[in-house]
Order: C-alpha cells, then structure tokens, then sequence
C-alpha cells in the first residue's frame, strides 16, 4: 500500500467511469494506428503505381560538355573525359545501398546510332522487362518484345522506316524481328527503336556498356536526396540527378495521403483529451470532500496530482497497448477489404507499440494536467467549507 | 505546547469583507482537553482549522513549541498535519473504497513508499483502542455512524500525533455513541493526548478541561 492505492481503488470502485474512458480513448487509438498502418500501405501502393509513369533518378557517365566555335564556324557541344559505365558494376552498386529495398526499378539504357536502309536512326538497347514497370503508360500494336532479337519501334521511327509489326529489320548487320510498334507517346520514344540489352551490346560492340540508368525508388518512407547521396557514395565517378519535379508530383499524392491521415488523427486525439479532461474535471470535482481530507492528513500537493495523474497514466497505457493490437487488428481488416491485403507489408514492431503507449500516456496525462492541477492546488481550507 | 496570539481572520466574498475571528488567544499545554463553544457562526470552527494550520490566518502567530507555524514553508505545514497534528471531522470522511484499515493507514500512504508491517500492526493497536478489534477488514459502507467516527479517531491516533482537533466529534451521532465516542477522547487525553474540540454541546464540553466560549469571531468567556 502507499500513494498509488488511492488511484486504483478509485478506478475499481469507479469502474464504469473507468471503463468508459478507457474505451473512448482506446477507439481513439485504434482509430489512429489503423488509419496510420493503412494510410502507409496506401500510400506505397499509390507510390508503386506512380512508378509505372517514370524514373526519378538519373545515372550518367561524368563529362565536361563544351560548346567549341572557331573561326566562324560551330563544331556544336563536345564532350570531354566520359567516364565509362558498366551495367553489372551500377546495377551491383545501386542494388548494395541502405535504402535498396526502397528501389524500385533500375532501368538501363544504351543509345546508338544506326542505319537502316540508308537512314539513319536512333537505337536504344533496354531490358524489356523493366521498361515495361517503367513506362505502364506505352501501347503496343502487336506484341511486347520476348525473344533476343525481337525490337519494338517507336511510332514515328516505323512510319519513317517503314516498319510494321511483324516485320524485319536489318541493325548493324544482324536481322531482328519487330514484334510490336509503339503508339504515338507524344515523347522521344517516338522516334527511336527500342532493342533487347543484350543484343544491342553485341550489334553495337558495346558488351556490359550502358549510355545512362534511369532508376525508379519508391519515396514515401525516405527523402529522395538520401537515395541520391546513397547511389553517389557507391558510384564515385559517375553522375547522379534526381529528377525533382517527378519526385515532387508523386510525393505531393502519397503526402496528400498522409496529410489527411495526420489531420483525421489529431482531430480525434483531441477529442479524446477532451473526454478525458472532461471527465477528469468532473472527477476533481466529485472528489473535493476527498483532496480535502488527504491535504488534512498532510498529503502534499505533489502527491494530489500523482494521484490523478497516475489514473491518466494507467488509463494512457492500456488504451495504447489494447489500442496498438486492435489499430493493428483493423488495419488488416481495412486492406483485406479494399482488396489491398497482398500489399500490405504490416508486422507487430515491438518498437511502435513502446511509441504509441509513450505517445498515448503523454497525450493523457497532457489532457489531465490542467484536472490534476487542479485538484493540487486545492486549499485544505476550501475543501473544508464544501465538507 | 500550542498558543494562539491575535489572531484575525476575514474573508472575503464579492468584495464584502466578512469577519470571523478578532483578536483571538488560546493556549493549550501537552495533555490538556480544550472544549470550544458557541452558536452557529461564532467563529468557532474556523479558529479550529487555523489552528490545525487548515487555515491561513490574516495576522496573529499560531506557536507550537515555541516555532510560529503560520510562517511553515508547504511542505513543513505538510510535515506537521502529518505527523504531529490530526483531525476528526464532524462528518468521519472515510475514503469509501478502502477498508477501515486502510482508512487508518492513510496518513502512512503520502508518498510512494509501501507501508510496512509495523504500521499495519500500529493500525490493528488503533482500531483495537477504539473498540474496532477484527473490524478492520470491513468497508466503511458496512460500519454504523459511530464505528465510522471511532475509525476516523483512530487514523488520527495512527501517527501518535501530539494534538488532537475534533470538529463537532459527536455532531452527527445519536446521544449514547456520542457519548462512547466523548469517553475515548477522554481517555486518549489520559494517555498524553492534547484536544481541542469544537461543539455546540454544552454536554459534552463539560467533558473538557477548560470550556471556551466563543460569540461573534471573540472569544467571551
């Protein structure tokens, strides 16, 4: 026995009152962590299919670019030292960094030059797979390229050559099957064949060569400069950019998201403090006879506030422990309702039920402060005229 | 071992200054049994709470053995209502969710130190010495009005305290427990215990040593 018996007999006597709090605030909490834990998975669902609109990183060889003019006469841009890019060694390195599990796709490209019956074209040699993640957004007029030597054509690059699906095609030497022409996409797409990887390398005599990267990382649980700065440290020598803009309009839907999560939830916590000082008022009230006597008995006004606060801090911890579970509980319910259980990556962290207690037994004993003081400040003597 | 000097309390209510003690003295020695009489509205029971340092006086000294307690830091007044001073209220004030043992105990639970078995047995020797042996187990709720008011003399002896102020002790019961009640706080003033009981009894003031009467915040008599 000693001062904490007060507040838990008072709770087992009061236990409607009790029980009452504790589930008002104990919805609250479970209102608060499903809407996080299912805000979170919306968002990187979101975020995934945002990446079917293009990269956000790019990787390039470092060159000094300069634009040479001599005697009247204009060589254009130069390029000067290109450092050289090997397709297993970035792939490797951007695949080793901290946030890999945050990339999404990594896309590598190798531009040439070529001719085809006598004109000339643009080549970009791509992995097919990975371009299909990349750019959800490309209609095909006849089939995606599987096979080494099937290529897509842009649509203006087909109409120029005379390409069709179905068709053939003669690049540097060695025959490849068109399998599908793109429709117009409105970008450079148009005007270029896209070729298999590797037999882009071995028609171009470029093996594990690639002219660019263009990476797609997922940005909802990280800052896209960290991803920037992770990939630089691992490839010293080559240049990375992040391409803002993108970064910026798919953050702007994913922290719409959570924006509005973030708003729901500190409405209802607030709404929660209420109640809770509310009834704790009611509670200082009810119990003045009570603060009176122990002020009497010598209690200090220290020990009076203990005494509520510790029934905000009992009241804080179950609602944030059964809350955690029943969030957590829900959440799942949530996803498997709106049919997005599959992507749910959810687990039990022992680490965000400690925060969302912590959090919870602040936010209570915030809401009993004023109560609590209250009741501390309280003169024997003024408890004495209500006895 | 406790005086009253001058002292004056007024309130205060919308501006209207009300008094209700004027330059009133009082001296009490260790062991002595002081009565305080008077109508309703004498002053009598607000002279009791700023005695029992309940009450803050507006001029006047309260000296208990020898210190001026109205110049007590918080915490000192909150040191001396625990362990020197007790009060007994006309109405017992238990709290209704702890056993009567419990009820008794409460002075030793104002910190976060757990009560040991020596102050549940000085608890037990309490309850016996008002006539409450094996009745320590029950809540209050399940008490009469008189084994309530026995309890809340007996959290007021648990601490040994040196002087005792009841308020109206009999106020609310029925004339025989009233009188049990008057001849335990006769003999726990054998035993060394200094009392100061307010009452409008003038019956059980002569149970007192000294009877002081009080009319208007003065004392007449």
């Amino acid at each position: 026995m000693n001062i904490l018996t007060i507040p838990l007999r008072t709770m087992r006597k009061k236990w409607v009152k009790t029980l009452l709090l504790l589930l008002v605030f104990t919805l609250s909490v479970v209102s608060i962590v499903s809407l996080n834990y299912v805000s979170r998975v919306v968002g990187e669902s979101l975020e995934k299919k945002l990446t079917a609109y293009g990269a956000n990183i790019l990787v390039m060889p470092r060159s000094e670019k300069l634009t040479v003019s001599y005697g009247g006469f204009s060589m254009g841009d130069m390029l000067m030292g290109v450092t050289d890019l090997r397709e297993s060694e970035v792939e490797e390195k951007i695949q080793s960094i901290g946030y890999r599990d945050r990339i999404s796709v990594v896309a590598p490209k190798l531009v040439a030059m070529t001719r085809v019956g006598g004109a000339a074209v643009g080549v970009v040699g791509v992995r097919f797979e990975r371009e299909k993640v990349l750019k959800g957004y490309w209609a095909v007029d006849g089939a995606f390229p599987v096979a080494e030597n099937e290529i897509l054509a842009g649509a203006k690059a087909a109409e120029k050559l005379g390409l069709w699906a179905g068709g053939t095609v003669d690049l540097g030497g060695r025959i490849a099957l068109v399998s599908g022409v793109l429709q117009p996409t409105g970008s450079d797409d148009d005007s270029v064949l896209f070729v298999g990887m590797d037999f882009a390398q071995a028609a171009f005599g470029q093996a594990d060569h690639v002219s660019f990267v263009e990476v797609s990382a997922l940005c909802a649980g990280c800052p896209i400069d960290e991803i920037v700065a992770q990939i630089a440290e691992k490839l010293p020598d080559v240049e990375i950019q992040a391409l803002q803009s993108i970064v910026k309009q798919r953050m702007y839907s994913v922290h719409f998201v959570e924006h509005l999560i973030l708003t729901v939830s500190l409405v209802i916590l607030f709404i929660a403090c209420c109640m809770v000082g509310a009834t704790m008022l009611s509670s200082v009230n009810e119990r003045i006879k009570e603060i009176g006597l122990l002020r009497s008995l010598g209690f200090s006004r220290g020990g009076i506030f203990g005494i509520f606060c510790f029934e905000a801090v009992l009241i804080g911890m179950a609602a944030g422990v059964i809350g955690y579970f029943g969030g957590y509980a829900l959440s799942l319910k949530v996803l498997a309702l709106l049919d997005m259980a599959g992507e749910a990556e959810l687990a039990l962290h022992p680490v965000h039920l400690a925060l969302t207690c912590l959090l919870i037994v602040g936010v209570s004993v915030l809401a009993a402060f004023f109560p609590s003081w209250k009741a501390a400040s309280i003169e024997p003597s003024t408890a004495l005229i209500s006895l | 071992m406790l005086e009253a000097k001058n002292i004056t309390k007024t309130f205060q209510s919308e501006g209207v200054e009300t008094p209700a003690l004027r330059d009133v003295n009082l001296s009490l020695g260790k062991g002595e049994f002081v009565g305080i009489v008077g109508r309703s509205g004498s002053g009598k029971t607000t002279f009791l709470n700023v005695l029992s340092t309940l009450l803050a006086p507006n001029s006047g000294q309260i000296l208990y053995q020898g210190e001026d307690v109205t110049g007590f830091s918080a915490q000192r007044l909150n040191e001396l209502r625990n362990r020197d001073f007790a009060v007994v209220f006309q109405f017992h004030y238990l709290l209704p969710y702890l056993t009567a043992r419990e009820n008794v105990l409460l002075p030793f639970m104002n910190g976060l130190g757990t009560v040991g078995r020596e102050e549940i047995a000085r608890a037990e020797q309490c309850l016996e010495r008002v006539g409450l042996a094996g009745k320590g187990g029950k809540l209050p709720g399940h008490l009469s009005g008189g084994e309530q008011q026995r309890v809340a003399i007996a959290r007021a002896l648990v601490k040994k305290s040196t002087v005792l102020f009841a308020d109206e002790p009999t106020g609310n019961l029925d004339k025989a427990t009233g009188e049990s009640v008057m001849d335990l706080l006769a003999g726990l003033k054998r035993d060394g215990l200094a009392i100061v009981m307010v009452t409008h009894d003038e019956d059980y003031a002569r149970g007192a040593d000294r009877v002081v009467r009080m009319a208007d915040g003065v004392v007449v008599g």
